[in-house]
């Protein structure tokens, strides 16, 4: 995959950006930003019952240099915040984030908080918002279908390069 | 440990050992009560020190693990209180050793040297309520970044968000009048 970037004419080709783009949202190599009680949901959601390894999300990365997805899972403080943005940035691209749960989205009951940061879109760009305080592992599902939905869609060109090199 | 309830103050008869204490530190021991079924004493800033030594270290009150050192807000005018809860393994009884401390640069010596538990309690204490340990080994943060400012569990202190929107729930007292 890594032979075709984003500098290549040929994912505009659509039969070539349907193959990637099917590729990439079948093999998301998930990594577990477990901060709270929502990495319990997010463990439950990889097991038996539900298993989100069906759609191809393996959490099996062995760190943030093997991962294309981030699930960010919990309650981020301002003191952790930094190590989050450390972890995105040493992801490679193409790279998708969901915020999993009520205090990574806003700060959730910690609204008024000294400590946590009030939503995690502040630090890192995020994807998906998966709402619940702690969502149910089938919301982290629906979740995860709603990010394939968005990859299928994709244009790497356009999301790295901009209208300039949308024009080749 | 058996069954059946555990008695409050365990060995430890109130009376004898407020007549102990009083008979070792006089009028820098300002009050014993007890407080749920556990021995609370309140002592002057100078002699927290010697009388938390003199609870680990009688073999009467043998308080050698502690539970918890925290502060409390008072107000402007009550000031802060640290109150150190020790607990003793041989003989099942509970001490609370309370000191009052002024609103204005609030300071007690630090008690890490007696129970090493004592070492993270105290600097979280420290960063949340401003009270100074006297010879703590590392008064540095524990919890919060080392640039915030401020300490977030005093009376005072502004949460910025609920500046901006007020809480929204009940306050205290308000459920009482519904009812």
């Amino acid at each position: 995959m890594g032979v075709i970037t984003e500098k290549t004419a040929l994912p505009r080709i659509q039969p070539v950006k349907f193959i990637l783009n099917w590729g990439r949202r079948y093999s998301l190599w998930v990594m577990n930003f477990g901060l709270a009680c929502c990495a319990i949901e997010f463990i439950a959601a990889s097991t038996a019952k539900n298993d989100f390894i069906r759609l191809g999300v393996i959490p099996t990365a062995h760190g943030p240099r093997q991962a294309d997805l981030l699930v960010v899972a919990g309650t981020l403080t301002d003191k952790m915040a930094p190590a989050l943005k450390r972890v995105y940035e040493q992801m490679p691209d193409p790279k998708y984030v969901i915020s999993f749960g009520s205090c990574s989205n806003c700060g959730g009951p910690y609204w008024d908080s000294y400590s946590v940061t009030k939503g995690v879109d502040q630090i890192v760009p995020i994807d998906v918002y998966v709402p619940g305080c702690p969502p149910r592992p089938e919301a982290l599902l629906h979740g995860i279908l709603e990010l394939q939905r968005k990859i299928k869609d994709e244009d790497i060109a356009e999301k790295f390069g901009g209208p300039a090199s949308a024009a080749f | 440990m058996q069954g059946g309830a555990v008695s409050g103050a365990g060995t430890l008869a109130l009376d004898d050992a407020a007549s102990r204490l009083r008979a070792r530190f006089g009028d820098d021991l300002l009050e014993v009560t007890e407080q749920h079924g556990h021995l609370a004493v309140s002592v002057t800033p100078a002699r927290y020190h010697d009388v938390c030594r003199f609870v680990r270290d009688e073999p009467e009150f043998d308080c050698d693990y502690a539970d918890f050192t925290t502060g409390v807000d008072r107000g402007d005018d009550g000031g802060f209180e640290v109150v150190t809860h020790v607990f003793s393994t041989t003989h099942h009884h509970n001490v609370r050793v309370k000191v009052t401390l002024p609103h204005d640069e609030p300071a007690v010596a630090t008690v890490s040297d007696l129970w090493a538990t004592c070492d993270w309690h105290e600097r979280e204490t420290a960063e949340m309520f401003g009270i100074r340990f006297e010879g703590h080994p590392q008064p540095v943060k524990l919890l919060l970044s080392e640039p915030f400012e401020g300490h977030p569990l005093r009376k005072d202190f502004a949460l910025m968000t609920r500046e901006a929107k007020p809480w929204p729930g009940a306050s205290e007292g308000e459920e009482d009048d519904e009812a």
